[in-house]
């Protein structure tokens, strides 16, 4: 599946690209829409992604000249612009969904695959996975986020998972691998994990066979521990990793902040960044402070490229750590001002002592407000 | 429209918006309002121990009705200040009394009912999405994660409220041309087609003279185009709820099909709903406005 983005933005597309190639699809790229026109010629596209306001040539130009040439390769607007009049010609030219910037992953992955739902959803040139997926298409629209499916013969097993897993997650468990396959082809599951040792097929077999009908995926193999190492051994096989039986909670903890935690660690709206609550021991926090960078470096990519002149990051609920909280505001500080942005950070009181206690981080403009930061100024 | 239909819509629209508008202006404004919202607001009222909550419940089936109960609320006469307010706020701050007075000339300027059939359901309709809007604009607020689901209410009761205004004009005209001096009326094209050209100024108008709630003023004036800066703001919620309205045959008048879709689709967008979230505050929206007319 080859999917074009058509943008003058070089963030939005190295952030469209990573979406794209997380799905298992191949990105191509075009900074204006006569770019974009040469690259529909080059070879075969499945999905456009189309800005409108471009240099060269803008998007709905682009869009008009691919109609008029008979093109029927559908198309996502993905665009800041929200006149109605723009929007609505660019329907009558057969768009067929619009995303507004700044945008959430999980609303582009989701508007991808329904446009491409009646498409194959496997990689090209495989027939027989084609085809399974050809039958799997379900009617568009129709289908659910599950966070986990579970693929194990022994009923207690799901009954274990289901205790460790937090209540708010959904899972569909399967002791044999037709239902899961007939599932996999209604709802979409963000982790799938398969006994290692099935009775009915082969795990890593069905492990391929559910990443055809959904490429994005994690596919982990439940093996009991060993002295071998039956991780590396997986993976060879095919699987992202491994999750060890008998379960236990440590390993459900690094489990859950792998494959979850990422959307609750920060959230983003517009310029506005919000660090989640910090959950778990003490020894895993290390973790969460890189994590927060990581995905706060992703996110300042976005607040810069949406043109906003600054970004208020709140802290208020991120756990407050002598060893840990000033040297990552100075990173947050310094990134912010690398990417042109002022950062206003949001704290609570105990945080606030913190960053005064240390030269570095005492003269930065702090809030103990979302209402202050925005104003810029503390009550 | 023929040449000729445009001519007599451009005429009887120049001559009603110079009407309304000094009508506005000077204080002179006869607003009617739905019977049926009048006699059970009444009823309500009447009981020893109503309480505001329950009469603001009906009375909220009807903009004319709410606008001027909020008018009425942020007078001098009963302390001005906060344009910010619900019309149970508004009701409590006037008092029992004022309610009832309230209602009272409601029920003496009763909705005139076309003789012309296809001019009655056009007027009903238009009260009708009024009302629709405001209900999906509560629900978009509260599936946005607005805690303003009461402002978007409002926002959406009022959204159009030049359009009864302009309506009941209208319909006191036909009574006068038909019912006094016996002549021809005109059809329902051109009477659909003055509407759609001057309501929006004059519910701008009416809003600025009767100082309703800034929010609203917006909402009545801004909400044919999203604002991309506030993405939960109250407008927005309410000019997807319009578009979700028009496209589920809740409309007055022809509308372009491609224009609504891209207000629902940028809507979607922007407020953040899936496919199932619109399905669910599309559903249902008849009983909305079941039994608003007996």
């Amino acid at each position: 599946m080859r999917v074009l983005t058509v943008d003058d933005s070089r963030a939005v597309r190295s952030i469209v690209r990573k979406q794209i190639t997380e799905m298992g699809f191949e990105a191509i790229e075009a900074e204006d829409g006569q770019q974009g026109l040469e690259k529909l010629k080059e070879g075969e596209i499945d999905l456009v992604l189309l800005d409108v306001t471009m240099p060269v040539m803008d998007g709905p130009a682009m869009l008009a000249k691919m109609r008029e040439g008979g093109s029927k390769i559908p198309v996502i607007m993905l665009t800041s612009e929200s006149k109605r009049s723009i929007v609505a010609n660019a329907m009558r030219l057969g768009i067929s969904d619009y995303i507004l910037k700044p945008f959430k992953p999980e609303e582009l992955r989701t508007k991808m695959l329904k446009v491409l739902d009646g498409d194959e959803l496997a990689p090209a040139g495989d027939g027989a996975a084609a085809a399974a997926a050809q039958e799997a298409a379900p009617a568009p629209g129709t289908r659910q986020f599950i966070d986990v499916m579970l693929v194990d013969d022994m009923e207690n097993v799901s009954r274990k998972l289901r205790a460790l897993l937090p209540p708010h997650m959904t899972m569909h468990s399967f002791i044999s691998a037709q239902p899961a396959l007939n599932a996999a082809k209604e709802k979409m599951y963000r982790v799938v994990m398969i006994d290692a040792d099935l009775a009915d097929v082969q795990s890593s077999v069905l492990g391929h066979q559910l990443r055809m009908l959904q490429p994005h995926v994690a596919v982990l193999a439940l093996p009991l521990r060993s002295t071998n190492d039956v991780a590396r051994e997986l993976k060879a096989e095919g699987f992202d990793g491994v999750f060890f039986k008998p379960f236990t909670q440590d390993d459900m903890d690094d489990f859950l902040q792998r494959y979850f935690d990422s959307q609750d660690i920060l959230t983003a709206e517009d310029n506005v960044l919000r660090a989640g609550p910090f959950h778990g021991k003490d020894e895993r926090m290390g973790h969460y402070f890189e994590k927060l960078h990581e995905l706060y470096a992703a996110a300042l990519v976005k607040v810069a490229s949406a043109c906003y002149d600054e970004v208020i990051l709140d802290l208020s609920q991120a756990p407050a750590r002598q060893e840990k909280m000033p040297k990552a505001v100075m990173q947050f500080a310094a990134e912010a001002g690398s990417a042109g942005l002022d950062l206003r950070l949001v704290v609570n009181a105990e945080t606030k002592k913190i960053l005064a206690a240390f030269t570095e981080t005492r003269d930065l403009p702090l809030f103990a407000s979302m209402q202050e930061a925005r104003a810029g100024k503390a009550a | 429209m023929s040449e000729g239909t445009s001519t007599e819509t451009t005429k009887i629209a120049g001559w009603l918006e110079g009407v309304v508008l000094k009508r506005i202006a000077d204080d002179q404004l006869v607003l009617p309002s739905i019977p049926g919202v009048v006699a059970r607001s009444l009823e309500i009222v009447r009981k020893a121990d109503f309480n505001f909550k329950d009469v603001a419940q009906v009375m909220e089936m009807d903009p004319v009705l709410t606008a001027r109960a909020l008018r009425l609320a942020t007078s001098a006469a009963f302390g001005a200040g906060s344009t910010k307010l619900n019309l149970t706020e508004a009701l409590t701050r006037i008092g029992a009394k004022s309610v009832k007075t309230l209602l009272i000339e409601g029920a003496a300027q009763k909705l005139f009912i076309s003789k012309n059939p296809q001019i009655a359901g056009a007027s009903r309709r238009t009260w009708e999405h009024s009302i629709v809007v405001a209900g999906m604009a509560r629900d978009i607020a509260a599936l946005a994660g607005s805690q303003s689901g009461e402002a978007a209410y409002l926002g959406g009761l009022l959204h159009d409220v030049g359009k009864p205004l302009v309506a009941s004009m209208l319909l006191e005209a036909e009574r006068q041309v038909v019912g006094v001096r016996n002549q021809k009326w005109i059809d329902t094209p051109v009477w659909v087609e003055v509407i759609a050209r001057i309501h929006r100024k004059v519910g701008v108008a009416l809003a600025e003279k009767w100082q309703l709630p800034d929010e609203v003023c917006r909402c009545i004036r801004d909400c044919s185009e999203y604002d991309n800066s506030d993405r939960s703001s109250i407008v927005n919620a309410v000019c997807l709820a319009n578009a979700l309205a028009k496209q589920n045959g809740f409309a007055v008048g022809p509308i372009d099909a491609d224009d609504v879709g891209a207000l629902v689709m940028i809507g979607r967008s922007l407020l953040g709903l899936g496919p199932e979230m619109l399905a669910k505050l599309c559903a249902d929206l008849k009983e909305r406005v079941n039994g608003l007319f007996e």
